[in-house]
C-alpha cells in the first residue's frame, strides 16, 4: 500500500518535472508573483482550518509542529 | 549501474560547463583598476538576493485579526430525543509579522478558542439504551422526557452468536438487533491559549528560522519548538525546506465525576491521582517531526511543491475523555439467550506511533480568466495501521482589481486504526460468583485482563470514514493597507464515504460548518510613498504627535483630525479579582457570606469564590467622514474563569444533593459590541474636546448554561460569568486632552446607560459612571509615560435571571438556576471603586514600521467599596495598539 | 532505476540552464540595446549615454523590493543629475497598464524605459529583480547590484559618487 502510493507519486512527480523543465528568466516571473499563486492562500484561514481537521481526523498535519492542543473535543 | 549514472553526470558537466558554474560567483578580474569596496559589495550581490522564489509572499509587514466559528450538527441517538447542544468552537487569532532589520523577520501568533457542547465518550449497540431519557415527574403526576444522560455500564440479551437481542417492554425478544449508537456527555466551556513566535534570518538564497510557543488549556499543556532552514537555488527557480520540530505535551484531566465512578480504569491506575473528590488523570507525550520539502517553478505558469514528512509521538497518547465500551458475556451460560454485561473501560492505545506524510501541491495559473487553480494531494501512514488520502483544489478567482473569490473542495479518507472497534465482546463474566466448598463462602472473581486485547479505542477519530468539505473564501481589499476576508466551509463526515467502502456505519455521520473572518493591515504600506505622495498620511501622522497619547486604559482617548483618516486598533484588557472577600469596604469572613450572602436555613450560601479572571481582546477600527466626526466600530472577544470553595460553616448537604467545588467555570465567546462616534468641540494648541456618543449591542451571550452535573440540571451560570450585558447599552463620553511641550494632561468623563428594562435572561446589569484624570510626561520624543486616577460606580444587577426547569434527581423543578453563592445573587454585583494607574506609550519614530504606537497600563486599586459580597480586586492591565493611515 | 534516470535527466537540465547564460559582468563593457523612454518618441541605444555614468535598473511592477528602491532612485537622482549621473529604469512587464498603474502609485522622478525591453534583459542576462548596472562614463560595467534593501541604499550611493568623480 505504502510502497505502491510511493511509486505513483514517484511517477507523478517525474512527470510533471520533466514535461515542464523550461527555464522562467527572473523577469517572467510576473504571473508567479500573483497572490492568488501563492503556496499558502490563506494562512490565517489555514491555522483555524487545521487545528478543526486534527481535531476531527487520524492523519495529523504536515509534520512541523505549528500548534498544540490536545483537540479532544 | 552508478558507474554509467556517473558518466551521464559528467558529460552533462562538459557539455554545459561545470567549471563556469563553479566560478560564476567569482568576479572576472576586472579590466579597470577597481577599489576594494566595489569588490567587496560585488561579492555580496552576486548571490541572487530580492527575488523570492514566491514573490507574493514577499514578507511584507502586516497585523491580522481573525474570528472562527466551528458548529457541530446535532447526532442520531435512535433511542432518545437529543437535547444536547452539539460541539461548538470560538476562536480568535492574532498574527503580527515584522522585519526588525531587512534580514531579521519575527512574527508573533496568538490564538484562544473556547469551546463546549455534546461530544461521544464511548459507543454501544443501541439495545443497551445508553443515552437514556431523562424522565421527570410534573406537579401533575405526568412523567416527560426532558433529556438524555449517558449510562455506561448496562445489562443486554445476546444470541448464541453474541448478536445483541432487542426486546420489547413486556420482556419477549424482537429479534436481533445490531445498530451501534454513541454514548454522548456534555462538556462546559473551555478555554485554550496559545502563543507562538517565529524568528528568521535570511541570507541571500538561504534562511533558517526558529520557532516556539506554548499552549495552555485547563486539562492540556503543550510546548513547542521548530528549526527550519530554506535554501533557493537554480537562479530561485528551486527552493529546498529542511525542518524540525519537537513538541512536549503534558495532560492532567479531571475525570468527568458522573462518568468516572462507571468507568474501569485498572491499566491507568499509577496515572491517576485522588484530589480531594476528583481524580486526575496525568500523562506525558512527545512528538518528533522532521519534513524536507521542494518547490520548483516549472514556467512561467506553475510550480510544483512536494514534501515528505515524518513524526514519531510517544507516551500517552490517549484521549482521556474517551471510553471502550466491553460486552461481558459469560459463554459458559447455557440456553439461547445469554446474559451481557456492558462496562467501560478508558480506551488503552499504543504508546508510540510513526507517521509518515507524502504530499505534493501543484499551481497552475489560468490565463483565460486570471485565476490560479492549486491542486493538493497528501497520503498518510502510521504504524497504528492508517492509511489516509487527503485531495483539495482550489479555485482563486480575482474579480475587478480588489476582490478575489476562491471556491474550495476537499475530499479526506481514512482507514481504521488496528485497535478501533465501536465496542468490544468479551466471552467471559465481568465478575463471577463462586462457591468455595473447602470454605463454604462465596467469593467473586473477576474478569481476566489478559483476554482483552492490549490495546483498543473506539474513538470515531480512529474509524474508518471519508470526509467530503467544500466552501468559499472571499477577499476584498479596501486599499493597500486593508484588506477584509469571510470564508465558510460545510463538512459532511460519513463512513459511507471512505474511499473503497466499508466504512463505520451511518450512526457515526455528523457535520459541521466553519466559518472565519479577518482583518488585515499591511504596516508596508504606511511607509510606502503612495501615502506619502497624497500627502494626507504624514499631515495626520503629525498631527496626532503633536499630543501624548491618553493612558492605555482610556477609551476614546484621541480624536483623527483629517477627513478621511482611518485607524486600525487593538486593545486587550486583563482583570483579576481574587484574595478575600470583601462586604462593602470590610473584610468579609466565611461565617458573614454564610448568613448573609444569599438566603436563610437551608438557602445559605455554600460556596464562594476563589479567583476570578476577566480577559477581553478589541478591535478598534476608526473612520474619519470629516475633520470634526470620527464613526468606531469595536467587536470584543470576552473569557472568563472562575473557581470556587466551599464555605466554612456552610449548612450540611441535604440528602440526596451534591455539592461540587474546586473545578471551576470558563466561558468564553463573542462579546458585545461597541458603535460610537466621536465629535470634536475644541480644538486649539493647547485644549481640546471631544464628545462620545456610543451605542453597545448586545453581541454576547447572556444566557450560558452551567452543565448537568451530579444528576442534576443547574441553570445559568452567574451573572458576571455571561459574555455580554444583553441590552442595547447607551454610552457617553466627554474628554478634554491638554498639551504643552512635553507635559500633557486630560480628563474623561464617561458613563453606560442600559436602554432596557431587562434582557432576554431576565435581568440588567447596573449602570456605569467613571471619571478619570491623568497627567503624562514624554521622556523622549517616542516614549512617555502617564498617571491617572479614576473612580468608577456601577450600580447593581437588578432583576433576575430567568426561572430555568430542570430535573434534579429525577424531579422536574420549576426553577434549577444556582443559589450556591454570593455570586448568584444580583444584589452581589457593583460598588464604588478608586484607582490608580500607571501607564508607559512609545511611538514607532521611524522606518518601515513608523506611525505604530503601543500603550500598557496598570490599574492599581486603592480603595474598593462593593454591594453586597464581592472578591477583592488585584488589578487590571490595559495594552493597545494603534496605527493611523 | 526509475529514480537514477530522474535524478541524470534533472542534473542535465539543471545544468544545462545555468550553462545558457552569458552573463553581462563587472569590467565588461556594458551592453548595448535600444531603449524607449518613457516620456520620448524616439527610442535610442543605450551606448548614445556614453561620458555619463548610467545606473541601469531592471525592474517590474509585479516585484516587491523594486518599489521599496523607487524613493531611493529619485533620492539619487535629485542629488546627481546635475553631475552627470543617468538612471534608467528599464521596465519588464509584460502588461504595460500594469507598469503605469505601478507608476502611478509610485512616481519616478528618473528616466523610464517602457515597451518591450525583453532584449534588453536577455543582453544583460539580469539575474534578478531588481538588477541594477553601474556603467561608468567609459561604458564599462563596474558594479552589478542584484535585488534591493533599503540598507544597501548608502553603499550603493558611495558607489555612484566614485565612479562620478573619476
Amino acid at each position: 500500500m505504502l510502497k505502491n502510493a510511493l511509486n505513483t507519486l514517484l511517477v507523478i512527480a517525474l512527470t510533471l518535472v520533466l514535461s515542464a523543465c523550461a527555464s522562467v528568466a527572473p523577469w517572467q516571473r510576473g504571473v508567479l508573483a500573483q497572490p492568488s499563486m501563492a503556496l499558502a492562500l490563506h494562512p490565517a484561514q489555514a491555522i483555524f482550518k487545521e487545528h478543526i481537521y486534527i481535531s476531527r481526523e487520524a492523519a495529523s498535519g504536515g509534520g512541523a509542529a505549528s500548534g498544540g492542543g490536545c483537540g479532544c473535543y | 549501474m552508478a558507474a554509467r549514472q556517473v558518466v551521464v553526470v559528467v558529460a552533462a558537466i562538459k557539455r554545459t560547463g561545470w567549471a563556469r558554474f563553479l566560478t560564476v560567483n567569482k568576479p572576472k578580474k576586472p579590466r579597470i583598476a577597481s577599489n576594494q569596496s566595489l569588490q567587496a559589495l560585488t561579492l555580496a550581490a552576486l548571490a541572487l538576493p530580492g527575488l523570492m522564489l514566491n514573490p507574493a509572499c514577499a514578507e511584507e509587514d502586516e497585523v491580522e485579526f481573525q474570528y472562527g466559528h466551528y458548529q457541530e450538527g446535532k447526532r442520531n441517538l435512535f433511542t432518545t430525543i437529543n437535547t444536547k447542544n452539539p460541539i461548538e468552537v470560538d476562536s480568535l487569532l492574532g498574527k503580527a509579522k515584522f522585519s526588525l532589520s531587512d534580514r531579521v523577520k519575527f512574527a508573533f501568533n496568538y490564538t484562544q478558542d473556547t469551546w463546549s457542547g455534546a461530544t461521544p465518550i464511548s459507543t454501544a449497540p443501541r439495545v443497551a439504551n445508553s443515552n437514556r431519557p431523562i424522565l421527570a415527574d410534573t406537579p401533575s403526576g405526568q412523567t416527560i422526557t426532558v433529556g438524555a444522560s449517558p449510562y455506561l455500564n448496562t445489562q443486554l440479551l445476546v444470541n448464541r452468536n453474541y448478536i445483541p437481542l432487542k426486546q420489547k417492554p413486556n420482556g419477549r425478544i424482537a429479534g436481533q438487533d445490531t445498530q451501534l449508537v454513541h454514548i454522548l456527555s456534555m462538556a462546559s466551556p473551555e478555554t485554550r491559549k496559545q502563543g507562538d513566535f517565529n524568528l528568521a534570518y535570511e541570507w541571500d538564497e538561504t534562511a533558517l528560522d526558529l520557532g516556539g510557543g506554548i499552549s495552555v488549556e485547563n486539562d492540556y499543556e503543550s510546548r513547542f519548538g521548530s528549526l527550519n532552514g530554506r535554501w533557493d537555488f537554480n537562479q530561485k527557480l528551486t527552493r529546498l525546506n529542511l525542518g524540525l520540530s519537537y513538541t512536549n505535551s503534558d495532560t492532567s484531566a479531571i475525570l468527568d465525576h458522573d462518568s468516572s465512578p462507571y468507568i474501569t480504569k485498572s491499566e491507568f491506575l499509577g496515572q491517576i491521582e485522588q484530589s480531594g473528590a476528583m481524580k486526575i488523570m496525568h500523562g506525558n507525550r512527545q512528538d518528533w517531526s522532521s519534513s524536507l520539502g521542494l518547490t520548483q517553478i516549472l514556467n512561467k505558469e506553475a510550480l510544483f511543491s512536494a514534501n515528505i514528512g515524518y513524526t514519531r509521538s510517544t507516551g500517552y497518547l490517549e484521549n482521556p475523555y474517551k471510553a471502550m465500551s466491553i460486552l461481558f458475556v459469560d459463554s459458559e451460560q447455557g440456553g439461547n439467550r445469554l446474559n451481557g454485561e456492558l462496562k467501560a473501560f478508558l480506551e488503552q492505545r499504543p504508546n508510540e506511533r510513526n507517521q509518515l506524510n507524502l504530499g505534493g501541491r501543484f499551481i497552475q495559473h489560468i490565463g483565460l480568466t486570471n485565476a490560479a487553480l492549486h491542486v493538493d494531494y497528501r497520503f498518510f501512514h502510521d504504524d497504528w495501521g492508517i492509511n489516509a488520502h487527503t485531495f483539495e483544489a482550489d479555485w482563486v478567482q480575482p474579480i475587478g482589481r480588489t476582490w478575489t473569490i476562491t471556491p474550495r473542495i476537499r475530499y479526506y479518507s481514512q482507514d481504521a486504526a488496528d485497535f478501533y472497534q465501536p465496542y468490544l465482546l468479551s466471552k467471559q463474566a465481568f465478575a463471577k460468583t463462586v462457591y468455595n466448598e473447602a470454605s463454604g463462602t462465596f467469593s467473586s472473581i473477576p474478569f481476566d485482563a489478559r483476554l482483552l486485547p492490549q490495546n483498543f479505542s473506539s474513538d470515531q477519530r480512529l474509524s474508518a470514514y471519508g470526509a467530503l468539505s467544500g466552501g468559499v473564501t472571499v477577499n476584498k481589499q479596501f486599499s493597500k493597507a486593508i484588506g477584509l476576508e469571510a470564508g465558510f466551509e460545510y463538512y459532511s463526515h460519513a463512513g459511507a464515504l471512505k474511499m473503497g467502502g466499508g466504512g463505520e456505519g451511518s450512526y457515526s455521520d455528523f457535520d459541521y460548518f466553519m466559518a472565519n473572518a479577518s482583518l488585515k493591515v499591511n504596516l508596508a504600506a504606511m511607509a510606502s510613498p503612495a501615502f506619502a505622495e497624497q500627502g494626507h498620511h504624514a499631515h495626520h501622522a503629525e498631527a496626532h504627535h503633536h499630543g501624548n497619547p491618553a493612558p492605555a486604559g482610556v477609551m476614546f482617548g484621541h480624536l483623527l483630525n483629517q477627513a478621511h483618516a482611518f485607524m486600525v486598533g487593538y486593545r486587550f484588557m486583563y482583570g483579576r479579582q481574587s484574595g478575600d472577600m470583601l462586604h462593602g469596604s470590610q473584610l468579609a469572613t466565611d461565617r458573614q457570606i454564610v448568613n448573609g450572602g444569599c438566603g436563610s436555613g437551608v438557602q445559605a450560601c455554600r460556596l464562594t469564590p476563589t479567583y476570578m479572571d476577566m480577559s477581553m481582546h478589541m478591535l478598534d477600527i476608526m473612520y474619519a467622514p470629516t475633520d470634526w466626526l470620527n464613526v468606531m466600530v469595536m467587536p470584543q472577544f470576552m473569557d472568563m474563569a472562575m473557581n470556587l470553595r466551599q464555605l466554612a460553616g456552610a449548612p450540611p448537604v441535604q440528602p440526596g444533593e451534591h455539592v461540587h467545588t474546586g473545578t471551576g467555570h470558563a466561558t468564553g465567546g463573542v462579546g458585545d459590541t461597541g458603535l460610537y462616534a466621536l465629535i470634536k468641540l475644541l480644538d486649539q494648541p493647547v485644549h481640546h474636546v471631544h464628545l462620545g456618543l456610543g451605542l453597545s449591542a448586545p453581541t454576547g451571550d447572556v444566557d450560558i448554561p452551567l452543565r448537568r452535573n451530579h444528576q442534576q440540571d443547574e441553570g445559568f451560570i452567574h451573572y458576571g460569568m455571561q459574555l455580554g450585558s444583553g441590552t442595547w447599552d447607551f454610552k457617553p463620553s466627554l474628554t478634554y486632552i491638554g498639551q504643552s511641550e512635553a507635559w500633557s494632561w486630560g480628563a474623561q468623563l464617561s458613563g453606560t446607560h442600559r436602554m432596557e428594562d431587562k434582557n432576554q435572561s431576565g435581568f440588567t446589569f447596573g449602570d456605569i459612571f467613571q471619571s478619570t484624570a491623568w497627567g503624562g510626561y514624554g521622556l523622549t520624543p517616542w516614549l512617555s509615560t502617564t498617571v491617572r486616577g479614576v473612580y468608577t460606580d456601577q450600580a447593581a444587577v437588578s432583576g433576575r435571571f430567568n426561572a430555568t426547569s430542570g430535573v434534579v434527581n429525577g424531579v422536574l423543578l420549576a426553577n434549577v438556576n444556582p443559589k450556591a453563592g454570593p455570586m448568584d445573587f444580583p444584589s452581589s454585583y457593583g460598588g464604588r471603586y478608586w484607582d490608580v494607574g500607571f501607564g508607559l506609550n512609545a511611538r514607532v519614530p521611524s522606518g518601515d514600521l513608523a506611525g505604530n504606537s503601543f500603550g500598557v497600563e496598570w490599574l492599581q486599586p486603592v480603595s474598593t467599596d462593593v454591594n453586597g459580597y464581592q472578591l477583592d480586586r488585584e488589578g487590571a492591565l490595559s495594552a493597545t495598539w494603534q496605527l493611523m493611515f | 532505476m526509475k529514480q537514477h534516470i530522474f535524478f541524470s535527466l534533472c542534473a542535465v537540465w539543471v545544468l544545462g540552464f545555468v550553462g545558457l547564460i552569458q552573463a553581462a559582468e563587472i569590467g565588461d563593457a556594458s551592453p548595448d540595446c535600444q531603449i524607449a523612454p518613457h516620456e520620448h518618441q524616439a527610442s535610442y541605444a543605450l551606448k548614445h549615454l556614453q561620458g555619463k555614468v548610467v545606473y541601469v535598473d531592471f525592474w517590474a511592477s509585479w516585484c516587491g523590493p523594486c518599489a521599496k528602491s523607487f524613493p531611493f532612485l529619485n533620492a539619487l537622482d535629485q542629488e546627481f543629475n546635475t553631475k552627470g549621473l543617468q538612471i534608467i529604469g528599464i521596465n519588464l512587464d509584460e502588461q504595460p497598464t500594469e507598469a503605469a498603474d505601478f507608476l502611478a502609485k509610485y512616481p519616478a522622478q528618473f528616466t523610464i524605459a517602457s515597451g518591450d525591453n525583453q532584449q534588453c534583459a536577455e543582453n544583460f542576462a539580469v539575474k534578478a529583480m531588481p538588477s541594477s548596472y553601474l556603467i561608468d562614463r567609459k561604458g564599462h560595467i563596474r558594479h552589478i547590484h542584484l535585488g534591493f534593501k533599503p540598507d544597501e541604499a548608502d553603499q550603493l550611493k558611495t558607489l555612484v559618487n566614485q565612479l562620478l568623480a573619476e
